[in-house]
């Protein structure tokens, strides 16, 4: 079984919330993780739950990133941080992932100085599911975005990259024999975008075992045209937030309608099992974290306000990444395109 | 006299020829004379009682059908073995409310467990039922506290106890009454008052009231492990005291033995390797055992330490594998070692006694059941 490193104090509700996911986990799986952070604090919550100490050990970090610390200087501040704890572990063997909700910035940074990046590679990025439409039965209710976060500009070489690390995910963790890929673009015509979309456009048509469907448009993002979209981190984050943002509006406009007419709480009422199900198809709790791809490790990072099931989640994700050797299908995804 | 060079000795000990930087680790001495008593279901056995279902075939079970928690035969065999091997005397006996027709195939299962056992207990459920007494048919709180109690009055004198039960029922609640009674911890008003809370049948209620005033009371009880095969949070028995030792599994168990002097060592590698071998158990697994043991303070930080040491020495827990790391981490874990070791060994929490009211309510409140299936 994986060995599975997690940031105890990462997150806005660590180290509860944290340690709490991680007791479940061990409950219902026989994945190892090795809890990161204030020892002391993470046994006197794990005491207080269900748990199986089997499954969980603990490596003491006296210090931790807060989630509005600027990163470089944080890390250089704080060397025993549980962050750079938890990436050491990772490089140095102990575990085979790491998992954390905490600030994204340290995350990425302390990945960056301790993890390799898989040769070939020039920038890694950091993934993100997401719910769609399906065009076929039996089609993935999920979609991947990349990058959404790790870079903010990238080339065209970078974009072809990022469709071969996604298809490789999408291929080895959502079971997708053979993933349409798709450049987020402001038109579908090969040209628009500008020099570095056109270029990409090229380079991601000519790419071997690569199932290049075209630009998708904003308006495409979330029907089942594509199963990976590629695009640069400042676009993919923009995207992702916006997503977020529109459920939690259609949330919020809903409850207010109750309030205002007995008619439209009536309506309300009868679409309720509806509403839920849109609710539960967009529970970001569910799908557990963002991989950030392109290293020879693997790191998930979890939503900032990660529960303990998200992060229950994020471990059984990110054991299932290792397990599918999802860092060696990309490796061997780039030898087979240089 | 002693010179600098005895006393450098005898800090740090020899092992196998070869000089060992670990420091020694102190352990009770064991007792000449000592009690096991074992719950049954749950503790010994991996019984199902989920669903009526699954209950109404236990009586229907063969003994070859039974199957015991994992670790579990090891560690009684090493009971006896030990005591037999250091000429001390040890009893095991089980205790189970379970009724008596279940015997045959549970004294079977011992036998081909290799279990030696000087006694078993089972509740007569039959003559309950015979006398119309329908109450009794479900209370095992009152049968197991008087039973146990008249099981202490034939108890040679100066015998020490271990009781061993699980998170599934009372045994905690029955086995800290029982061991406070013994010890005269317990005034005659204030267990009657208990016993009333615990919703006790009052011919039992006068039963037990008489046999504690027969007992000469003696703190014989040193420890109650409580098999968390529910997987209860241990936290919610920190109220029972140090005492009681909530554990996760039979390694666990058999640590806290070795600490309490009555196992060798040689029975903590026995019970890693039944797990290992019976169970499917990984070296990481039964590591990680011992470090939540220590962490929770039922192993003191010195005995983690040496113990560890040992334990990968026998190749029961995965080896530290110290070479390849840096001289800078090798010196951080060398000295983070020598603070554990001298660290002063402390008990994991401070004894005190047991509001037994306040308790009884919370545990109610909790959702555990007071009587019920059989355990």
């Amino acid at each position: 079984m994986p060995v599975i490193a997690v940031d105890a104090m990462g997150g806005d509700f660590a180290p509860d919330e944290v340690v709490k996911g991680v007791a479940r986990a061990s409950l219902g799986t026989a994945i190892e993780c090795v809890l990161v952070g204030d020892e002391p604090r993470i046994q006197k919550i794990l005491e207080s739950v269900s748990y199986n100490p089997e499954h969980i050990s603990i490596r003491h970090a006296a210090e931790f990133v807060e989630m509005h610390e600027p990163p470089k200087e944080a890390l250089r501040a704080k060397r025993d941080a549980s962050i750079v704890v938890g990436a050491k572990l990772v490089a140095e063997g102990h575990a085979q992932a790491l998992v954390s909700a905490g600030n994204t910035g340290a995350c990425i940074l302390a990945c960056a100085r301790h993890f390799r990046t898989i040769k070939g590679i020039r920038k890694t990025a950091l993934a993100s599911v997401y719910p769609r439409q399906t065009e076929y039965p039996g089609q993935d209710q999920l979609a991947l975005l990349l990058d959404v976060g790790a870079t903010i500009r990238c080339d065209a070489l970078d974009l072809a990259q990022f469709a071969v690390m996604g298809s490789a995910y999408a291929r080895r963790v959502s079971k997708v024999e053979r993933p349409r890929v798709g450049l987020l673009n402001m038109g579908a015509e090969p040209f628009k975008g500008g020099d570095v979309l056109t270029e990409a456009y090229q380079r991601l048509s000519a790419l071997p075992g690569i199932d290049f469907v075209g630009n998708i448009e904003g308006n495409d993002v979330a029907k089942g045209r594509a199963d990976v979209i590629v695009c640069e981190g400042y676009v993919g984050n923009v995207v992702l937030k916006l997503i977020e943002g529109i459920a939690e509006v259609v949330t919020d406009v809903a409850s207010n309608a109750v309030k205002r007419r007995f008619m439209w709480r009536l309506g309300m009422m009868l679409l309720a099992r509806g509403i839920r199900e849109v609710a539960h198809l967009a529970d970001y709790t569910k799908y557990g974290g963002a991989p950030l791809l392109g290293f020879e490790h693997l790191f998930l990072k979890a939503h900032g306000r990660s529960t303990a099931r998200a992060i229950e989640n994020a471990v059984k994700v990110a054991a299932k990444a290792v397990r599918d050797g999802v860092p060696q299908e990309i490796a061997a995804g780039i030898e087979a395109v240089r | 006299m002693t010179t600098r060079w005895d006393a450098l000795r005898a800090r740090w000990p020899r092992s196998n020829g070869h000089w060992s930087l670990r420091p020694r680790a102190t352990r009770r001495p064991a007792p000449a004379t000592v009690i096991y008593r074992w719950d049954l279901d749950k503790t010994y056995l991996k019984s199902d009682f989920e669903s009526l279902r699954k209950m109404m075939r236990v009586p229907f079970e063969r003994a070859r059908d039974k199957i015991d928690e994992p670790g579990v035969v090891a560690l009684i065999r090493a009971l006896k073995a030990s005591a037999l091997r250091e000429q001390r005397t040890a009893f095991v006996y089980f205790i189970s409310a379970s009724p008596p027709q279940i015997g045959r195939a549970i004294r079977e299962k011992l036998a081909l467990d290799g279990i030696e056992f000087d006694g078993i207990l089972f509740k007569d459920q039959l003559q309950h039922l015979v006398r119309g007494r329908f109450r009794l048919l479900r209370e095992q709180v009152g049968f197991k506290l008087a039973e146990l109690l008249r099981a202490r009055l034939s108890a040679p004198a100066g015998a020490v106890e271990f009781l061993f039960g699980d998170d599934w029922e009372s045994d905690p609640i029955i086995y800290s009454l029982y061991a406070d009674v013994i010890a005269g911890r317990l005034e005659h008003d204030a267990l009657a008052d208990i016993l009333v809370r615990l919703r006790i049948d009052p011919a039992r209620l006068v039963e037990i009231k008489a046999l504690s005033q027969k007992i000469a009371p003696a703190d014989a009880v040193r420890r109650i492990f409580i098999n968390l095969e529910r997987r209860t949070p241990p936290d919610r028995f920190r109220s029972f005291g140090a005492r009681l030792v909530p554990t996760f599994n039979y390694f666990q168990t058999a640590l806290v033995l070795y600490e309490e002097g009555v196992v060798p060592l040689a029975a903590i590698v026995d019970v890693g390797r039944s797990l290992l071998e019976r169970s499917a158990y990984s070296a990481a697994r039964l590591r990680n055992s011992l470090d939540d043991l220590a962490r929770r303070g039922y192993v003191a930080p010195a005995a983690a330490v040496a113990l560890r040491a040992e334990l990968e020495e026998a190749g029961v827990l995965p080896s530290t594998g110290v070479l390849g790391l840096w001289p800078r981490q090798l010196w951080r874990r060398w000295r983070r070692r020598r603070q554990r070791a001298r660290a002063p060994m402390a008990p994991a929490i401070a004894a005190a006694a047991i509001e037994y009211p306040r308790l009884i309510d919370a545990w109610v409140a909790s959702g555990s059941r007071l009587g019920g299936e059989p355990s």
